[in-house]
């Protein structure tokens, strides 16, 4: 046995084997801060337009309401 | 093409040289898929700026990680002289002194552990290089790309260790010859 088969020999213990590389592959896709889920856009609640002019109407309404003196 | 079977290429194209490098710095198989899984894992939490790279690119990237990863391993244990301590209490390697009639698969066995022990002696940088060349598949110009050395070094630290490994092996075939 010269030494490039014992290089050989030794290379094939110590390589992990396919199943075990798969295993790993699907446990780091399974987990959850993956590419998916990064690009995935953010879900949040969102406010009709309406309401936003209604509500900033009002807002004006209060601010200009607030400087008047009392009478 | 979808980002989970792009990164399966890449994996697939990858972790056999990642596992090797691990292999050679720890001297534990195990270790070495703890350490190789955590680099990949990053890979995928950092996807589309690994796959933006060229392919020698990702390599690069792979490898800072990873080089990043066995620095911190080697704070918290070293490894090296564990396996040596592991080595010195297998029955395997206690026997090889022994002159009981062994079997052809005994004394493959036997010859394997003296290649094991005699690459877990060597020079961290050549271990890691060796590694990397024997069950890695990597040629002399990637691994040194990868390490970030020239290929005339790691050539040299390649010789070098089947230098030492060599010698050791004819000690063991000496040994032999004179039991027989």
């Amino acid at each position: 046995m010269n030494l490039d088969d014992d290089l050989a020999a030794w290379a094939a213990a110590v390589r992990l084997p396919d199943a075990d590389a798969d295993a790993i592959f699907r446990r780091i896709i399974a987990t959850p801060t993956g590419p998916a889920v990064a690009a995935s856009p953010a879900v949040t609640p969102r406010l009709k337009p309406s309401w936003w002019r209604g509500y900033n109407a009002g807002f004006a309404v209060r601010m200009v309401a607030s400087t008047r003196l009392a009478a | 093409m979808e980002p989970e079977a792009e990164f399966r290429r890449l994996y697939e194209a990858h972790r056999v040289a990642v596992h090797a490098y691990f292999a050679g710095r720890t001297g534990d198989r195990q270790l070495a898929a703890d350490l190789m899984q955590e680099v990949f894992l990053r890979a995928w939490q950092h996807f589309d700026q690994v796959t933006g790279l060229p392919e020698d690119g990702r390599r690069g990237w792979l490898f800072t990680v990873a080089r990043n990863l066995s620095i911190d391993a080697a704070r918290r244990q070293r490894t090296a002289d564990g396996t040596q301590r592991a080595l010195e209490a297998d029955p395997v390697v206690r026997a090889s002194g022994s002159a009981a009639p062994a079997s052809t698969a005994v004394l493959a066995a036997e010859r394997a552990t003296v290649v094991a022990a005699a690459i877990a002696t060597l020079p961290e940088q050549q271990r890691v290089t060796l590694s990397m060349a024997a069950a890695g598949d990597l040629s002399s110009a990637e691994i040194g790309a990868a390490l970030g050395v020239p290929a005339g070094t790691v050539r040299y630290r390649l010789s070098e260790a089947r230098r030492t490994l060599a010698e050791a092996l004819g000690d063991y075939d000496d040994q032999q010859e004179e039991q027989q």
